[in-house]
């Protein structure tokens, strides 16, 4: 396993110190704009000041070491994760945190899925302009601090969170101006600790950080339990397209491996497709963006389509013939799937499966591809890829779930709330707010408004 | 001539010559003042490999190395017109940081010069903006900016056939996800009322609602509603106990 290498060659714990960075390079790196790295020390300095405490990883967090795009390595705390859920993803593509939850169930591990979370409102700001780097600091820090506060780990699953939060991060770190605007605010919202400072976790997690540190159990349960069911992805092509807030922004703070392209792009999801030992198909676009663009998808179509279809999807179809293209943020995934159909009026249909790593993963290893995955919810052509893995009764699947989402409905029409709730229990696989953190009466913030009501 | 007499290639608007230039300078001021300022823009050999590789510049006629061009130069006149519209062509991806050789970062800089526009109601702001209404919505009042009722088939008809299919019978098919995660079909989770409350306080703390009450007085006034609505449930509820 590459990471028991990395574990033994390196070591991972560093008493009182943040960087630790190899004795020489693991693969060639850029130096020249290495002053990321510097920050870590900066966040040390501050918190022996008494400015900021750090949530730090620990042995509890069962952390595994990933190399970055300097060499410099981050630990990915693997187990008590707080899950800082995505919109995009629970509004839109439901089989994404789910599968993510699956697997965490699969491997035994500990976490925390609370309603006590905003999203990180950084896709307004980048679509609309409207917020300003103090709202957008005090926001993240108001999330972190709740993470920190109930002892779970912050897991981001969002692409732009993860992006715009350790962007965040380093203005805070380097902008005293900012850190005295937001404390105030952070003071009044109680989300400063008793001695009056700001909670920075020591690293900004993704999810495709947790799947790509994961990898190798990964594997080990598609050989137990994937394979067993007759699931085969040996002879899956498969595109991979990397998020542009995952590895853009903030560019050092990413995993690269010596073992995906020498370390000269990013490593995550690339190197869970690879472990699964699917076929990893390269196309000449790769770093393009997928036309998402926030105010584009909404209010640009036009341009999100363009973007999408003769840049990415037109390109992956003809110069590689993919079965499935793999990304790891939802505005990737919704621009891609949703972006199909249309082309077929201008004779530029190239129907392929997209889903996320997590999804692909999660189907690898046997998991209810309806149920778990939820690809109900998918708008591409993923029919074909499963009957290519070996999912050959996709069918009764589906009919399954719609059988499961029949009942509930009725239930629910006739009013038998008792018996719904019943199957729940049965049937849920995340008991809901059992472990809300507050000892508070439940309220939410939707649930009684006449513009929200359900 | 009409236009900037190299690199800008959009003529310089009407609405831009008309404004006094005091004004104007006051505006890019106001973007050079942000602290990100110094931080997103170092020096540029003018290579032109942000514009190469930037989408926005494939399908619209915007360019990265203009914006970090103009500022160099101090261009007053063709900044301000950039910030009417020229700047809401960018996608945000950041592709132009990544390659810069400098490390610039053009799309840092559009996300200022936005802010700004906004912040001063620039009229182009708002008719670009309008459509965006109901992510304004759901992210100022519940911290959340997709749920699954908001992908309606009749404002995506783009989007295919399926979009009608996964609409209908929404709230069993929510349920009927065995995860407490997008269960709830108005917000993308359901969202504590505590939290709601604090991200409250951070618009107000952060001039978030003034900025959303100069771009658009009726959605602020249904925002506004909705947000004293649910303060008055918070105070009813824990009022005694804080």
């Amino acid at each position: 396993m590459a990471h028991a290498k990395l574990e033994s060659k390196w070591g991972y714990v560093s008493p009182g110190g943040i960087l630790r960075y190899p004795e020489e390079p693991p693969f060639p790196v850029k130096e020249y704009d290495a002053h990321y790295d510097h920050i870590f020390e900066m966040m040390e300095e501050l918190e022996a000041k008494g400015e900021i405490l750090i949530h730090r990883i620990t042995e509890e967090h069962q952390p595994i070491p990933v190399y970055t795009r300097t060499g410099r390595i981050k630990l990915i705390p693997t187990n008590k994760l707080w899950h800082h859920k995505s919109c995009g993803q629970c509004g839109n593509i439901p089989g994404y945190p789910a599968s993510l939850f699956w697997f965490m169930n699969k491997f035994g591990l500990d976490y925390l899925n609370e309603p006590h979370q905003t999203s990180c409102t950084a896709w307004n700001y980048h679509g609309s302009g409207t917020s300003n780097p103090v709202a957008l600091a005090a926001v993240w820090l108001r999330n972190m601090h709740q993470a920190w506060k109930t002892g779970y780990y912050p897991l981001i699953h969002c692409g732009t969170s993860f992006g715009s939060y350790k962007e965040t991060r380093e203005q805070l770190i380097m902008n005293k101006e900012l850190r005295d605007a937001v404390k105030p605010i952070l003071k009044k919202l109680g989300r400063l600790t008793e001695d009056g400072r700001i909670v920075i976790p020591q690293e900004v997690v993704h999810y495709s950080e947790w799947v790509h540190a994961m990898r190798y159990r990964i594997k080990e349960l598609y050989e137990k339990e994937g394979k067993a069911k007759g699931i085969d992805v040996s002879n899956v092509r498969v595109a991979i397209h990397n998020a542009c807030h995952t590895y853009k922004m903030i560019a050092d703070d990413y995993p690269y491996d010596p073992e995906v392209y020498n370390g000269q792009r990013p490593a995550a999801s690339t190197a869970v497709i690879k472990a699964l030992g699917a076929q990893v198909v390269d196309y000449s676009t790769w770093y393009d963006c997928c036309g998402f663009g926030f105010r584009h998808i909404l209010t640009e179509r036009e341009f999100t389509r363009s973007m999408a279809i003769q840049r990415k999807l037109k390109v992956i179809a003809e110069e590689v013939k993919a079965d499935v293209i793999i990304t790891h943020d939802t505005g990737c995934t919704t621009t891609f799937e949703k972006n199909q159909w249309i082309g077929k009026a201008h004779g530029m249909y190239y129907p392929v499966a997209v889903m996320s790593d997590v999804m692909f993963a999660a189907l690898a290893c046997g998991a209810h591809p309806f149920k778990i995955v939820q690809l109900y919810w998918n708008c591409s052509h993923y029919e074909p890829l499963l009957e290519k893995m070996g999912i050959t009764n996709w069918r009764e699947l589906k009919k399954e779930w719609e059988d499961t989402v029949k009942y509930i409905s009725e239930l629910e029409k006739a009013g038998k709330y008792d018996e719904l709730m019943e199957f729940f229990k049965e049937y849920d696989l995340y008991e809901p707010y059992s472990k809300t953190s507050t000892g508070k009466p439940r309220a939410s913030a939707t649930a009684n408004m006449p513009l929200f009501k359900s | 001539m009409d236009g900037h007499n190299y690199g800008y290639n959009l003529p310089i608007s009407e609405k831009t010559k008309m404004v006094p230039w005091e004004e104007k300078v006051r505006i890019v001021e106001e973007v050079k003042s942000d602290f990100r300022f110094k931080e997103y823009i170092f020096g540029c050999l003018n290579c032109g490999v942000c514009t190469a590789s930037c989408p926005s510049n494939r399908f619209f006629d915007f360019s990265p190395r203009e914006i970090v061009q103009r500022f160099l130069e101090e261009d007053v006149e063709v900044l301000y017109d950039m910030m009417h519209e020229y700047i809401w062509a960018c996608s945000q991806c950041f592709t132009c940081w990544i390659r810069c050789p400098f490390v610039n970062n053009p799309g840092g800089l559009v996300a200022i010069m936005r802010e700004v526009a906004v912040r001063n109601a620039f009229e182009a702001t708002k008719d670009l903006l309008k459509p965006y209404g109901r992510v304004l919505l759901k992210v100022m009042t519940t911290g959340n900016q997709l749920s699954a009722d908001m992908l309606q088939p009749d404002f995506f008809p783009d989007w295919g056939p399926k979009m009608a299919d996964n609409m209908e019978n929404l709230r069993a098919k929510r349920l009927a996800i065995p995860f407490d995660v997008g269960k709830s079909v108005k917000t993308a989770w359901e969202v504590s009322l505590e939290t709601a409350i604090e991200m409250y306080t951070i618009w107000r703390e952060t001039g978030i609602f003034e900025m959303l009450e100069k771009l658009d007085p009726n959605l602020y006034n249904v925002i506004m509603d909705i947000v004293e609505e649910n303060e008055e449930r918070y105070q009813e509820l824990y009022g005694e106990e804080e």
